[in-house]
């Protein structure tokens, strides 16, 4: 899979070379820009176009540092910590942006308004903080949408098994209680399970999250008091302590992360799996999945409020407040998410945030059945996702609900409780930090 | 030769001392300092917020941190203990090879050529409940058939992790015991014999004895880097599900480094700082009561 | 007749348990590892296969060749990161070797007040918990500009890896007998003459196990490195490992290709320096 997006990629780059915007030559002959770039494979390609930049500009770029997300998060504090951001550009995510308040500078007057309204509204609208347009999306949407196993639904005697039992038709799930109801149908614990989900870190407290939204439910108040003490937030909880209680998810899913979930998926022995549009090439590469030629997308279901879950975030690109020649950063963030380079991206299979980068990726895969099923369900999804709250403690108060939730789901606490808990918790931490 | 005023042995230890205050005691004052702030990494300004104690008090009176303190006690203990017992194990086993004895040696050492981070990632994949070599192997022979949460459970988790500690640090043991039992002389060894102890007596009165100060150099030395284990628990479970497994390094860590809240973290730091040196205190006393008895210095 | 019998049978039935239990213990030592050796040849369908695939039906070098390839193709510079590992680990391990033989020395046969309080101080500083260090660290290195530098992680190993090495090789020296020195210097040697051509030899064995020690320690570290390093400019191998993750996924497959290229280095230095470590220790019988 690898293999083939990387010579696609190729391909694209030399079909590409001429269509690039309109750069001055050499406008910026001399200058040095550093930056830190988020790396790991998914994210490397698009810095192959890089060259092509420093050739327009005459500028030089010079990666400082490329690490996993959470590492260069971790890097940025002890940067903001020492003090030292001399440097200029640096991959940014919008779960993550409000936590570095005085690193990054507004973009509103480096980049042209025409740029900015190249965007998927709602991207740019989460890219914003306190009016300050921080980051520039590049082609590394997330959202999560409705991976299955197609035979799951193909087999009669199933069908018949479940109206006999749960008195409706057995079909793609359109709702999360339908969700629970095929997952506990279908799980065969040990060797098969009706769903999973993420069981911890920022992970779970987002997946909750969204679940609470789809309730009708909010997470904070407007003031950022905890609002997730309610029925909704205990609806939303009570969905997973079910699916955990009646066996229908892997006992182990509680210390579950992203990667775990994927190769769980992958592996054919999990019904249902809710997760980011990253995997998609993944779970149909037959060298990689088991599911491979088996797999249904279909969109994030609708919880009781008849709301989508649609828990979003992007990559992104932002320039360092301290950057000596923010003109020069601010051209190589733009161009780093210009339609080139997200129909670059987009090409190995992560969702655009420019408008018309969807259109084309959507054409372009009209000859492809998976793809457009992909795509097809990413978009419905993506039409009514949302960000995280907006503070700066949002990564804090995760740390805080996740255990909770954790307790909740393995039975230590009732989920009032437990609900209790985290809201005093997050209470505490609001008010310790002044924010009302 | 003006040096020849300094005492030899001051002038032996002071490299070591200079890079030991350059490297780590400034910047513990630094961070000594920053434990009285409301340090927050991404707030550089709150590093001359004095607050006093309350990070002390704080951390004192959070119970989530006493049960991460006592876990990490618990740990270190059945960890350290039982380590020393495979690692006397392995080592008087390996010492009676007689053929093939440096491959086998090299063998033995061969779970310290990994890094703490690998055997983190190698006992998460190993431990995993679905897809995990034990649960498949234990599947596979018949011996159950439920998979088994073995990062869940709270006992079985602290169990896993444990494993994972064990299988990386036995051979530390192991090859300093055997060091030891090559350094023994063989003459009390042969006079036991020839008063015609039995072979559990030489050992235990004999051999045994001479190891003591090699047993707790290795337990001394464990005992401080034991604080590696971070690595493998971060990416194990990372003190959960429901902070079942949540250690001194694990609650600071994400402290300091995610919540961003130094100043709390450090402070914290700075209480499980007198729990490792406690545990340095306790061997040191007894290495240097072992060396007494054996006569070996003073 | 029959005592004897006993005896022998005895004397088997031993054999046997020793080496029963021997190969137990070599198999759980050993296996995990070469878990992570198999699952580098294999394609990642069969790593994650549930039913497990036990004998793998397919073995091949993709992860290695990807690791290897270039950017985008799932590469990564492990060269470069293989060349900072070296550099990074043996310079601080000769320097620690040095000054931990200098202390060493000094605690063994030198008596001085404050002896004991000196040496638990040195000791306690390896206690620190590298979360408590970290960051101050970095401020302190980013005023001095030696983050992401081949020195500034030179430094921090041979300070992680000094009390260590005092400790060991004042074992060591412990062990050799003071008269072996003393007879030496009444034979015209100075004491420094006396150390290299008596002492030394004999506590080769110390030196060489603190080397090792020290040599992997700062060969595996990752807590420290992960903050202190940045960029190819000094990233080691176990800060490399983590280019296999990302946000979503973790390529675990070309994580074990990448840690036997970490495993294969240590392994052999560790069995040529083991002929050093069997010379010196035979020097124990010597003494008596």
């Amino acid at each position: 899979m690898k293999r083939k997006a990387a010579s696609s990629a190729l391909a694209l780059i030399a079909g590409m070379g001429l269509a690039t915007a309109a750069l001055a030559d050499g406008e910026f002959a001399g200058v040095t820009i550093d930056a830190k770039l988020i790396g790991g494979q998914q994210y490397e390609a698009l810095y192959a176009r890089i060259p092509e930049w420093e050739a327009k500009t005459g500028a030089k770029v010079n990666i400082i540092s490329q690490k996993n997300h959470f590492e260069l998060d971790k890097e940025y504090k002890a940067d903001i910590a020492a003090g030292t951001v001399g440097w200029c550009v640096g991959s940014n995510h919008s779960s993550f942006a409000s936590q570095y308040p005085s690193l990054f500078t507004d973009l509103t007057p480096l980049v042209p308004a025409e740029t900015v309204a190249g965007f998927v509204p709602a991207n740019i609208a989460a890219a914003t903080l306190d009016g300050k347009l921080l980051i520039l999306p590049r082609a590394q949407f997330d959202v999560s949408a409705l991976y299955y196993q197609k035979s799951l639904y193909t087999d009669p005697a199933k069908a018949e098994a479940f109206k006999a039992k749960y008195g409706y038709d057995l079909a793609v799930p359109e709702t999360w209680a339908q969700v629970k109801d095929q997952s506990e149908f279908f799980a065969a614990p040990p060797n098969f399970y009706g769903t999973q989900y993420a069981g911890k870190d920022e992970a779970i407290v987002g997946r909750y999250y969204e679940m609470v939204v789809a309730e009708g439910g909010k997470l904070f108040n407007d003031d950022f008091s905890p609002a997730f003490n309610s029925d909704e937030g205990k609806r939303a909880l009570q969905w997973f302590v079910d699916l955990y209680k009646a066996g229908a998810v892997p006992p182990g899913t509680t210390n579950y992360l992203w990667d775990d979930l994927g190769n769980g998926f992958a592996s054919g022995t999990i019904a249902l799996n809710l997760d980011w549009p990253g995997w998609s090439g993944f779970f149909n590469d037959p060298a990689a999945s088991k599911v491979a030629g088996n797999v249904g997308v279909a969109p994030a279901p609708k919880g009781s409020a008849g709301v989508r879950t649609g828990w979003s975030g992007f990559h992104g690109f932002s320039v360092t407040e301290t950057c000596a020649n923010k003109e020069a950063a601010a051209s190589l963030v733009d161009f780093l998410t210009n339609e080139d380079s997200q129909k670059l991206e987009s090409s190995a299979g992560p969702l655009p945030t420019r408008s018309a980068v969807w259109d084309h990726v959507v054409a372009e895969a009209a000859s492809d059945p998976y793809k457009s099923e992909v795509l097809a369900a990413f978009q419905e999804t993506a039409a009514t996702a949302f960000a995280v709250p907006p503070t700066p403690y949002w990564i804090e108060a995760t740390n805080l609900i996740y255990p909770e939730l954790q307790a909740a789901i393995l039975g230590d606490k009732t989920v009032d409780q437990a609900l209790a808990d985290a809201a005093g918790a997050v209470d505490n931490l609001m008010k310790e930090n002044g924010v009302y | 030769m003006t040096r020849a005023k300094l005492p030899p042995w001051l002038v032996l230890l002071m490299p070591a001392v200079i890079i030991l205050a350059a490297v780590v005691l400034i910047p513990l004052l630094l961070s000594l300092y920053s434990s009285f702030t409301a340090y927050q990494l991404t707030r550089p300004e709150t590093l001359y917020r004095w607050i006093g104690t309350f990070n002390y008090v704080k951390a004192a009176s959070d119970p989530n941190f006493w049960w991460a303190f006592g876990r990490t006690v618990l740990l270190l203990t059945i960890a350290l203990n039982t380590e020393m017992l495979l690692g006397l194990g392995l080592a008087l086993m390996v010492s009676k090879v007689t053929r093939g004895q440096r491959a086998l040696r090299t063998a033995m050492m061969f779970p310290m050529m990994f890094s703490p981070i690998l055997v983190g990632f190698q006992f998460k994949f190993i431990f995993n409940d679905n897809v995990g070599l034990v649960n498949n192997a234990l599947q596979s022979l018949g011996l159950t058939d439920v998979a088994i949460p073995w990062l869940v459970d709270g006992q079985l988790a602290l169990f896993a992790i444990i494993c994972a500690e064990i299988w990386t640090s036995t051979s530390v043991f192991a090859i300093l015991i055997l060091a030891g039992l090559f350094s023994i002389p063989q003459d009390p060894l042969e006079a036991a014999k020839v008063d015609g102890c039995t072979a559990w007596q030489s050992f235990r009165f004999v051999t045994l004895p001479f190891l003591m100060p090699f047993i707790y150099i290795a337990m001394a030395i464990r005992s401080l880097d034991v604080a590696r284990a971070y690595d493998i628990v971060q990416i194990m479970t990372n003190g959960g599900p429901a902070r079942r497994t949540e250690l001194l390094w694990t609650l600071i860590g994400r402290t300091g480094y995610v919540d961003a809240r130094m100043g709390y973290a450090n402070a914290m730091g700075y209480i499980s700082i007198f729990l490792a040196i406690g545990f340095t205190v306790y061997f040191f006393r007894k290495l240097t009561a072992a060396r007494v008895s054996l006569g070996m210095g003073d | 007749m029959a005592q004897a019998a006993t005896h022998r049978f005895r004397r088997r039935l031993l054999k046997a348990l020793h080496f029963t239990g021997l190969f137990l213990a070599m198999s759980v030592i050993c296996l995990p590892g070469l878990w992570i050796v198999l699952n580098s040849f294999r394609p990642t369908v069969e790593i994650m296969a549930k039913p497990p695939v036990w004998i793998p039906t397919e073995l091949n070098l993709d992860h290695y060749r990807a690791m290897f390839g270039g950017i985008g193709q799932g590469g990564v510079p492990v060269l470069t990161y293989f060349q900072n590992s070296l550099i990074i680990s043996v310079t601080s391990t000769v320097i620690a070797l040095l000054v931990g033989m200098a202390g060493g020395y000094a605690f063994a046969r030198y008596r001085f007040k404050g002896k004991a309080t000196m040496f638990v101080a040195l000791m306690a500083s390896r206690a620190v918990p590298g979360v408590a260090l970290s960051l101050p660290l970095f401020i302190l290195y980013g005023r001095i500009g030696i983050i992401d530098t081949h020195f500034g992680m030179i430094l921090v190993y041979v300070a992680m890896n000094v009390p260590f090495t005092i400790w060991l090789i004042d074992g060591f020296f412990r062990q050799v007998p003071k008269e072996l020195a003393e007879a030496a210097e009444i034979d015209g040697c100075t004491r420094w003459q006396a150390f290299w051509r008596v002492e030394f030899p004999v506590a080769r064995a110390g030196i060489a196990s603190a080397g090792i020690f020290a040599f992997l320690t700062s060969w595996n570290e990752y807590a420290l490195a992960s903050q202190l390093t940045r960029s190819v400019n000094s990233k080691t191998m176990p800060v490399g490992l983590l280019d296999f993750t990302s946000q979503f996924t973790l390529n675990w497959g070309g994580m074990c290709a990448l840690a036997v290229l970490m495993i294969i280095p240590a392994l052999v230095l560790t069995f040529l320096v083991q002929k050093h470590l069997i010379a010196g220790l035979t020097f124990g019988g010597v003494k008596g």
